[in-house]
């Protein structure tokens, strides 16, 4: 083999090693964004959870002023919260959303108020779209996990210092609180 | 038309048929023993049956109206609320055209309009064909014109109840000819993988917005969707549009047709006409479309 042959060879291998680098790092830069993509929309969902619970608490607590102060968590959505804290916060509106679903349950009259049955309605909807973002994102971060463990990828992941992303889990029996039976 | 009449019908379509194909037989018989030609029954025949198809057409026509008025009409308004039902009108082309999901082809036919209510879910539909045009140059330049079928089966149309804003379509991957307008649309569709290995296996989604994907997608409705391509025969094509669900149906089949040649039992004819009409409502009982805890199921 002459020393020309030699030179193409290595520099065929070179760039074939370059080309696969470039196609990993993009695919994988791809992935990320889509996580973070998916992330602001459980952002998005959780915060109009939040809104609408917040009014429905309001409602509630209207209309049973004469009861015992019922005691709701306190939630602070802030922005820029890590993955465990709205994890959290997603946990204490279902421990919330339950508190009222049960004090509601001995005021007929204000379960059947058009109101109410509008910001159930809401609840209801927001409720899908938060679990929709939230399986939106696990899909995202599956995919984005898989292809930093796989090899040959996992090797251009290292080299970038790209590490698997936590998946937002929904407690099961946290699942069950939300469910509304109107 | 009464039930009699109907049957009196049907009896002169099928003399008719009897008796052309005996003189058809006899002269087909006498022209290949005089020409020692066997070839000469077939033509003969073959000939007759062209003949007496266009001789008998408009009867034939009147028959399979007026039994459609009779038996069909009777099961569908015991099902349907509010019903409408044209067998000689068709749905109209832009409906389908609009979804921008189908593939047009070059020739549109459609018959059994029907448009009502079940289980207060409102439902459009009628039996589709279309084909294109396939044109074919030998090398003596002549052009021949054939006909293609793309599609053919039912298009159905259901109020959906979820809102949503971006469109979205499921394909099972054995239907042909769904297309997407993704050239010239501001927005475009992207296809989708769903967390459920095995959906992504049979169908193919595309949508405009990913999230909205799996809004309108819910693991539960995936697995109802999953069983009812199990259970039907045909492939499938759901497209969600404008709060709307359009279910393209390809089973080759055409609804509510009568036969005239088969005896007249009016069990079997209902059995049959409620088989095609279990196909509409199926899609709103196992898709649960009358559900309102659909629009609020969590997983």
């Amino acid at each position: 083999m002459d020393s020309g042959t030699l030179i193409i060879i290595i520099v065929a291998i070179v760039l074939l090693i370059a080309i696969f680098y470039i196609t990993v790092s993009n695919s994988l830069k791809r992935l990320s964004i889509k996580v973070d993509e998916a992330l602001s929309g459980i952002d998005v969902a959780l915060t109009k959870r939040y809104d609408v619970l917040t009014k429905m608490i309001d409602v509630v607590k209207g209309y049973v002023k004469h009861e015992k102060e019922t005691l709701f968590e306190v939630i602070q959505l802030r922005s820029k919260m890590t993955l465990k804290e709205k994890s959290e916060a997603n946990a204490a509106m279902d421990e919330n959303f339950k508190k009222l679903n049960f004090l509601v349950e001995n005021y007929p009259e204000l379960k059947a108020s058009e109101n109410y049955k509008t910001l159930q309605n809401s609840i209801s909807d927001v409720e899908e779209h938060l679990q929709a973002a939230r399986r939106l994102y696990n899909s995202n971060v599956s995919l984005y996990n898989q292809k930093i463990e796989v090899f040959p990828s996992n090797i251009v992941a290292k080299a970038m210092h790209y590490t698997k992303k936590d998946f937002f889990e929904a407690e099961e029996s946290k699942r069950k609180d939300v469910k509304i039976d109107l | 038309m009464t039930k009699e009449e109907l049957e009196l019908l049907k009896s002169k379509i099928r003399k008719k048929y009897i008796i052309g194909t005996i003189i058809a037989t006899i002269i087909g018989i006498v022209l290949m023993i005089l020409t020692l030609n066997p070839a000469l029954l077939i033509i003969i025949i073959v000939m007759s049956v062209i003949v007496l198809s266009l001789i008998t057409s408009g009867d034939v026509e009147k028959y399979k109206t007026e039994f459609k008025n009779i038996y069909v009409l009777n099961a569908l308004s015991k099902i349907f609320d509010n019903l409408d039902y044209k067998p000689n009108r068709g749905i109209n082309a832009s409906l389908i055209r609009n979804t921008k999901m189908m593939n047009m082809g070059d020739r549109f036919s459609s018959n059994d309009f029907l448009s009502g209510k079940y289980k207060n879910i409102n439902v459009v539909q009628a039996d589709v064909h279309i084909e294109e045009r396939h044109t074919t140059t030998d090398s003596n330049g002549n052009t021949q014109t054939t006909w293609v079928t793309i599609f053919m089966g039912k298009w159905m149309i259901f109020d959906f109840n979820k809102s949503f804003k971006a469109n979205l379509q499921v394909r099972q991957k054995s239907f042909s000819n769904a297309t997407l307008n993704n050239w010239f649309s501001d927005d475009k569709y992207t296809k989708v993988l769903m967390e459920d290995q095995e959906f992504n296996k049979r169908f193919k989604v595309y949508a405009q917005n990913e999230h909205d994907a799996f809004y309108v997608l819910t693991p539960s409705l995936m697995e109802r969707i999953k069983k009812i391509c199990d259970n039907i025969s045909g492939s499938l094509l759901f497209c969600f549009i404008n709060n709307k669900l359009h279910v393209g149906l390809a089973n080759n089949c055409d609804s509510f047709e009568p036969s005239i040649f088969k005896k007249t039992n009016e069990e079997e004819i209902m059995n049959s006409i409620l088989h095609d009409i279990k196909i509409i409502t199926d899609f709103i009982d196992e898709l649960n479309l009358d559900n309102t805890l659909f629009r609020r199921e969590v997983q």
